[in-house]
């Protein structure tokens, strides 16, 4: 039994019978009445092509269907589509847009099923485009590029409507856009050029419109207000219709169109500005302000300078109070000038709370506010205060706090953080060497009169300074605070060994505080002539220090001393607390009834500073120990004193308190010269090391390396510079005199 | 003989006057430049000076006439008499120049060593000869380098024995004596400005930098350098020409010299 031979299918023929299927799915798509393919239609729709392929030659059809494949979305477009779309405007163009671009993805993928032998053999055989890109392709140059134009305008005027508030159909917009990708077929060059870059030009255009209204009509936090709001808006688009990769094009433009072009005169706005936010502490706008201008280039810029200003402008005016009520109080003569000093460091330290939860809050700890902080905190916390230096303020002030009985009644907690907030400030002090001497000199005063108040506090707060200035800064103040504690067990061996050496009698109750030297502020030491009584306990102390230690030297510093002395008045006995000049000035009065000024002086060996102060305090102050003839306000050196037998007072004990010298300026003084020695040392160590160095190099270097102290003068420097070579250790060099050259 | 022309005979006679150099000295330093007055006194200078013989018997006659009658050493009252002797004042600036040659450690001293090697070097033994030298060694003043050696050696030679600086009186004295040969304008302002506002002694470096800042900062002071090295003395002094109006003075000066 032999099989039949197929019969051969002629190209009209077979293309007449794909004609009939095309036919009935663009009836489909046009939405006629029409039955849908069955299995059997889309079978014999395969199979003919299939069967006209595989022919032999001349009767292979692949390449005139492969074009004819082309030819039918080229027909159907040019009489179907393009005329439906060139009928319609704006939206509806658009909704129909949407509609034929879906019908074409359909029709592609039917006619692709149908020709799908071509793709397999023929496309393959041949590197051809496949039948899909084909049909994508004629989509695009026959409707896409004669539309595309039209499309984008219409597009863009409903996003501007949105803009406007609006209604659009969001879906729509999102189907549309989606065309522009799926034309560049995996490239997205199509919606950059064809959509987004007159998006985004069109984007522009509208804000810069609407800036420039609201610049004029808004106040700054209402302009911020909408700026906001408009980014959140074209976020949201994007999220809505826009492809994701238009989001940072589009948020750039707006925001440079609403804050980078009126970033100036929207932060300088007179009464809404970022000044007038900062003023009124509109803490929630300076938020979104830094919010928005962060997002700008440089943004931030101008934001924290205007904060430096205010912050500057803010401590100045508390300078200025401060001096303002110094000025106040000297014109009332009252004698609380001190206070207002102290006011003024509390207010400095509300201040720098209140800015740095600025920086850390509205601010997001940005490191610009950080430090337009620092440079607003550094200039004025320069200043000083009635002739007082920042440094010795804040040493007042932390004294204030530690001492017994200060102005100020805190809790412990509050103790330590409000000393934790004043090593913060200290960081803004260029002298902190002068701090440091003066806050020294202080802490001497508490630890050797028994002021301080807590010793936690005293160490804690040194711990502070360590962290934050180093351990060269507070080597000499720990080393002060545990010459105390050794203190205190040094007195109970001394008290040890007089119960164990009876003979080793001082006759009065005695208590020795040693000093190690070089940790302590120098303290002048006279040869006070002491009454016989003390000379004795001298011996006695050096004795018990002997058998300690054999090779220190003790050094008698007598200004320190407190004594108490019964004072046997006629109405009744007193307990005098004194220091010990005036102790040893009132022994004298045991075995004289009256001194002139010369023999007080001849016999106690002091100067005449001392002398008066000591003498003034006895006799003209408030507690008259003394008689002075004549009996007048000051002290001169022809003046005799008698013991007045006849003082009494209501209390039992009495301190009798010596004028305090003015320490100020002998710590300046202090401080100068050890910046010379400083400053000598660096020139030195630098030029050791470098052997030869330029003037302006060897200026640089030299501020640089002593910058964590105190801020050199240049010209201090040049004065040092020139010293040394008085003393030879350097010289200029022979040609060129602004080289300098180490002598070794 | 040799004919000079006119104009050659006369820069002859000048650059004699001027150095105090042998005509025959003068004629070869002239023919080396070209005739340019100038240029004879930068070769004139630049040649190393031939020793000439000098007599040791002479200058210890010499010696022996200006010391002192108790020490070895000749002294104010020696000094004098030499000045008498040489017919130079003895504030003339040229014993400065004197004391330079003899590496003369302090003023109004001459060791015997500096009295004698000095004018070794100089070719004296004789009074004839040291008057025939004073011209010269005035002359050497007009050389830019001879005059800065000389200029630095006057401060440790005025300066009070033992001491690192010079005292301010000794100092002015000495700086209006030295600037009257080299025209610096604003020396009487200076020693004005260190009288109202210094009041102390000059340091070396201090002193030896002034004439740094003579020659290189014009007088109006527009090329100074505020932020240079020179020692603070300087630059307070630069304040305290603006402060004066001083440079005003001088700017309007020297508008009215080229008008």
């Amino acid at each position: 039994m032999s099989m039949s031979e197929r019969k051969t299918i002629d190209l009209d023929q077979g293309w007449d019978f794909m004609q009939k299927g095309i036919l009935k799915l663009k009836n489909i798509l046009e939405g006629l009445p029409e039955p849908q393919f069955s299995s059997e239609d889309y079978m014999m729709l395969y199979t003919t092509i299939y069967n006209m392929c595989t022919q032999k030659p001349p009767h292979d059809y692949s390449q005139q269907l492969y074009d004819k494949y082309r030819e039918s979305f080229e027909e159907y477009i040019v009489s179907t589509v393009l005329p439906s779309l060139r009928e319609k405007h704006d939206e509806f163009m658009l909704r129909e847009l949407v509609k034929r671009w879906a019908n074409h993805k359909i029709m592609v993928r039917w006619l692709s099923r149908f020709f799908h032998y071509l793709d397999r053999y023929f496309i393959a055989r041949r590197s051809l485009p496949p039948l899909n890109e084909v049909g994508l392709t004629c989509f695009r140059d026959l409707v896409y590029k004669e539309l595309n134009g039209k499309v984008r305008d219409a597009v863009i005027s409903l996003i501007d409507q949105e803009r406007e508030g609006e209604q659009i159909d969001r879906a729509l917009l999102k189907n549309v856009l989606d065309i522009f990708v799926e034309i560049g077929m995996g490239q997205m060059d199509h919606y950059e050029n064809d959509f987004e870059a007159a998006m985004l030009k069109d984007t522009s255009a509208y804000y810069s419109r609407k800036a420039s209204n609201w610049i004029l009509e808004d106040s700054c936090p209402d302009y911020m207000l909408k700026a906001e709001e408009c980014l959140k808006r074209e976020k949201d688009r994007v999220a809505h219709y826009l492809h994701s990769s238009s989001e940072p094009k589009l948020l750039e433009k707006v925001q440079h169109e609403l804050l980078s072009v009126y970033a100036n005169q929207l932060l300088e706005k007179e009464h809404s500005g970022c000044h007038a936010l900062l003023r009124d502490d509109k803490v929630e706008d300076l938020s979104r302000m830094f919010r928005l201008f962060s997002k700008i280039p440089r943004g931030l810029d101008p934001v924290s300078s205007i904060f430096k200003q205010h912050v500057t402008a803010e401590g100045m005016a508390l300078v200025k109070l401060a001096e303002d009520a110094v000025s106040t109080k000297k014109a009332e003569k009252k004698d609380i000038v001190g206070l207002q000093e102290q006011v003024f460091v509390r207010k400095v330290i509300e201040l720098h709370d209140k800015y740095l939860a600025y920086v850390n809050d509205c601010f997001q700890n940005h490191t610009l506010f950080h430090k337009a902080l620092k440079e607003a905190f550094e200039i004025f916390c320069n200043k000083g205060v009635a002739g007082s230096s920042s440094a010795e303020l804040l040493a007042t002030f932390c004294d204030n706090i530690l001492k017994k009985g200060g102005s100020e009644k805190l809790s412990d907690e509050a103790i330590e953080e409000t000393l934790e907030k004043v090593v913060k400030l200290l960081a803004y002090i260029s002298d902190k060497d002068l701090f440091a001497e003066f806050y020294r000199k202080k802490l001497a005063r508490r630890l050797l009169f028994d002021k301080s108040a807590n010793d936690d506090h005293e160490r804690s707060i040194l711990t502070k300074l360590k962290q934050q200035c180093g351990g060269q800064f507070t080597s000499k103040m720990e080393g002060m605070v545990t010459d105390l504690t050794l203190a205190k067990e040094n007195q109970t061996s001394f008290e040890e060994y007089l119960t164990n050496n009876p003979n080793a009698d001082p006759g009065i109750d005695l208590t020795v505080t040693v000093l190690t030297t070089g940790f302590w502020p120098s303290y002048k030491s006279f040869d006070l002539n002491l009454p016989a009584e003390m000379v004795r306990c001298v011996e006695v102390f050096k004795e018990f220090y002997q058998t300690k230690t054999k090779h220190r030297k003790l050094t008698w510093i007598y200004s320190l001393g407190t004594c108490n002395i019964s004072g046997k008045f006629d109405p009744k006995t007193v307990e005098l607390i004194v220091t010990t000049y005036q102790a040893s000035a009132l022994l004298l009065f045991n075995s004289s009834d009256r001194l002139s000024y010369s023999e007080i002086m001849t016999q106690l060996n002091l100067s005449d500073d001392d002398v008066i102060r000591l003498l003034h305090s006895l006799s003209c102050a408030k507690y008259k120990i003394l008689n002075k003839e004549p009996n007048t306000k000051t002290i001169s050196s022809t003046d005799y004193f008698e013991f007045n037998s006849k003082f009494t007072d209501k209390m039992r004990r009495i301190k009798i308190p010596l004028p305090p010298v003015d320490e100020k300026k002998k710590v300046i003084e202090d401080v100068d010269k050890d910046r010379r020695y400083a400053i000598d040392a660096s020139i030195v160590r630098i030029m050791k090391s470098r052997k030869v160095l330029s003037y302006q190099q060897l200026v640089m270097e030299c501020v640089e390396q002593l910058g964590r102290m105190f801020k050199p003068d240049v010209k201090a420097i040049k004065k040092r510079i020139e010293d040394l070579i008085s003393r030879d250790y350097l010289e200029r060099d022979k040609d060129n005199a602004n080289l300098f050259r180490y002598l070794a | 003989m040799h004919k000079l022309g006119r104009g050659h005979r006369d820069k002859l006679q000048q650059f004699i006057t001027i150095t105090g150099a042998s005509e025959k000295l003068a004629l070869q330093a002239l023919k080396a430049s070209d005739w340019h007055l100038e240029g004879a006194f930068d070769f004139f200078y630049s040649q190393p000076q031939l020793k000439t013989f000098t007599d040791s018997r002479h200058l210890e006659e010499l010696y022996n006439r200006y010391k002192d009658a108790y020490v070895d050493m000749i002294l104010a009252d020696g000094i004098t008499l030499l000045c008498n002797d040489i017919q130079v004042d003895p504030q003339d600036i040229v014993m400065l120049v004197l004391s330079w040659h003899m590496k003369a450690g302090t003023m109004c001293e001459f060791s015997k060593k500096e009295f004698i090697e000095g004018l070794q070097s100089l070719g004296i033994d004789s009074l004839e000869k040291f008057r025939e030298k004073i011209p010269y060694m005035r002359s050497e003043l007009k050389d830019e380098q001879k005059f800065r050696e000389i200029y630095n050696f006057a401060f440790g030679w005025a300066k009070e024995k033992g001491q690192k600086s010079l005292a301010l009186d000794t100092a002015i004295g000495m700086w209006q004596l030295l600037f009257a040969e080299k025209q610096w304008p604003l020396v009487d302002h200076w020693c004005q400005f260190l009288q109202a506002r210094h009041n102390k002694a000059i340091s070396r470096d201090t002193w030896s930098q002034l004439l740094e800042f003579a020659k290189t900062v014009g007088s109006n002071l527009s090329d100074y350098d505020a932020e240079g090295a020179w020692p603070y003395l300087i630059d307070e002094f630069v304040e305290y020409l603006n402060e004066n109006g001083i440079i005003q003075n001088d700017l309007i000066n020297d508008s009215s010299l080229k008008r």
